[in-house]
């Protein structure tokens, strides 16, 4: 079983996923928009 | 590093005892969040997938076994070669990699779980919906989308209403894969057990890395696109029609900014099973570790400045032609570097040839075929004689098939005594792999004549010059097909009946953190942080 430092080290890895996952999100989100609005504008 | 080397490989055999898995068959397969259930479900959906969409290949090849049409008509054969190619790449490759990525990525770096076990649920119970979506259209007045599973306005606008069934399946797949990505991600940058630097990861880890990576970069460009062909078909707009002033070229350019890097999705991860495989039956280190990291983020690099290639033939300005054409072959030289690397790994190893390996070689020789022929695609100028012909076909499925699926089925050899606690039967193993081989090469290899005499892709009847090579590739074809079914009766020996229990280590040159488990592994792996040491660590080199 883990220890109560190794939990609280589980516990950060599992908060600093959440904002990666976020961050990558933005990302994929920004790249779908980017390129609808590209075709809206070009048109 | 570290050099404690307390870490035996009995310590997690205990952990059977604290599995605490879901008793109800809901409870275990509908919510579960358990990255190795998971990963069973992909595996066994993509399996699904590839014989739906193997099935589609027979009735082409059955259709194509003679000149005339004998079987189905030319708008149904269509369908199915649009519906094949957008099962085999979304449905059943693809999801496998995520499968492999789901059971292997935690174990390989230390990790419980993958870092979001929810969202991991939720992106693969998207995909059977999605796929049902795909293949209602095949039961509908309009039918199947029929136009290429590049799906080239104007042609696909011209299909019915269920063309709205397809660009949602597209969308749904799109949201799984992207969902997917971000859990691989988040989880190798944030879930490594302390120790395992980003240059001791395993080469699967640092593959399926990149591939995310991609995926996350290309996958909202083709949702862009498609929702734009939704509009233009449903809506009036007019993105890619001529006579409303938009471009159909335009498409091409945007599906082939994502259909690139999409054929690295399919084989990164494939260069990482083979990379983990050959330095196990070779029984050395993997021959430089670091400079096969780097080619895989120069190949993932270049995929996305060599979209056009796909389209010579459109009449693009000079400059860009030669540009498209020198981006490509520029491809040539980190792949060369990977494939020097395991023939580097095999040289002088004591080597072994259980399935896995005869796969991973097989893989090392076809893919390079595959990867010659397509540098003799980038060439422009000659591109436009083999442009749309058989060649193009021969080409890309021995990148996909003797390369691609090839490594899916070298890595199920190679962890399926891991995940089921049990040896396969290395003898029907070894006939799978001699008749897969041996047929796929029937199958393929001719097309590249017909492809070179002229024969275009996608039409139900030929000229009957053709015809020896067409049947010839069809024998092949139903031999490949029906060798799968060997796959099939190996797995489900190997869950159900095998008695020869797996150790720990499996393979005798096995090493890295998966290894250190037990066979199958507990429910929960890793539930304190492994020790990395040399014997954990897989390929890196020591002095990083």
């Amino acid at each position: 079983m883990m220890s109560g430092t190794q939990q609280d080290q589980m516990q950060l890895k599992r908060k600093r996923a959440v904002k990666t996952a976020w961050l990558l999100a933005a990302v994929a989100i920004t790249v779908f928009v980017a390129f609808l609005l590209s075709g809206i504008l070009a048109s | 590093m570290s050099t404690d080397s307390t870490l035996s490989h009995d310590i997690h055999e205990h952990d059977d005892h604290h599995d605490h898995k879901p008793s109800g068959f809901l409870d275990r397969w509908l919510f579960t969040t358990n990255h190795k259930d998971i990963g069973t479900l992909y595996l066994v959906f993509s399996l699904l997938m590839f014989f739906i969409g193997g099935s589609m290949a027979m009735i082409i090849r059955a259709e194509l076994f003679a000149p005339g049409l004998q079987l189905v008509e030319p708008d149904f054969f269509n369908q199915m070669t649009t519906m094949h190619a957008l099962i085999m790449v979304f449905g059943a490759v693809m999801p496998a990699w995520v499968g492999f990525a789901n059971w292997m990525l935690p174990m390989m770096i230390g990790a419980p779980d993958m870092a979001l076990p929810r969202m991991n649920n939720w992106s693969f119970w998207i995909l059977p919906f999605a796929f049902a979506m795909l293949l209602s259209t095949l039961f509908m007045d309009s039918g199947g989308p029929a136009a290429g599973w590049t799906l080239y306005p104007p042609l696909s606008l011209q299909g019915g209403q269920s063309f709205a069934f397809v660009v949602f399946a597209v969308h749904m797949m799109g949201i799984s894969s992207i969902m997917g990505s971000i859990n691989v991600i988040a989880t190798i940058l944030n879930m490594r057990a302390p120790g395992m630097t980003l240059l001791k990861m395993p080469l699967f880890v640092w593959t399926w890395l990149i591939t995310a990576f991609l995926l996350i970069m290309v996958m909202p460009v083709l949702a862009g696109a498609v929702t734009m062909l939704l509009t233009d078909h449903f809506f009036g707009t007019s993105f890619f029609n001529a006579a409303g002033g938009g471009d159909p070229v335009m498409f091409q350019h945007i599906f082939w900014f994502f259909g690139h890097p999409e054929v690295y999705i399919m084989i990164l991860p494939a260069f990482g099973v083979v990379s983990e495989i050959i330095p196990t039956f070779a029984r050395k280190p993997l021959f430089g570790y670091s400079a096969m990291v780097y080619a895989t983020a120069s190949i993932a690099f270049l995929s996305f400045i060599v979209w056009a290639h796909h389209m010579f033939t459109v009449g693009m300005p000079l400059t860009g032609e030669l540009f498209f054409m020198y981006a490509t072959m520029l491809i040539a030289v980190p792949t060369g570097v990977k494939v020097f690397n395991w023939v580097s790994t095999m040289w002088k190893g004591s080597m072994t040839f259980e399935t896995p390996m005869l796969f991973a070689i097989a893989f090392v020789v076809l893919f390079t075929i595959g990867g010659l022929s397509g540098l003799m695609l980038a060439i422009a100028s000659v591109d436009l004689q083999y442009h749309d012909t058989y060649f193009v076909v021969a080409h890309f499925h021995y990148v996909l098939v003797p390369g691609s699926v090839f490594a899916l089925m070298a890595g199920a050899y190679y962890w399926l005594p891991k995940w089921t606690g049990h040896m396969y039967s290395e003898r029907w193993g070894k006939i799978h792999f001699w008749l897969s081989a041996i047929s796929v090469n029937i199958l393929f290899f001719p097309q590249h004549y017909l492809g070179l005499a002229g024969m275009p892709r996608r039409i139900p009847d030929y000229s009957t010059q053709f015809a020896d090579f067409n049947m010839i590739s069809s024998i092949g074809g139903f031999i490949f097909g029906a060798s799968q079914l060997v796959f099939v009766g190996v797995i489900v020996h190997c869950v159900y009946k095998s008695r020869q229990k797996a150790t720990s280590q499996v393979w005798e040159g096995a090493q890295g953190l998966e290894w250190t488990l037990s066979s199958p592994p507990p429910y929960h792996s890793f539930n304190e942080p492994p020790v990395i040491d040399s014997s954990t660590i897989a390929h890196a080199d020591s002095t990083h």
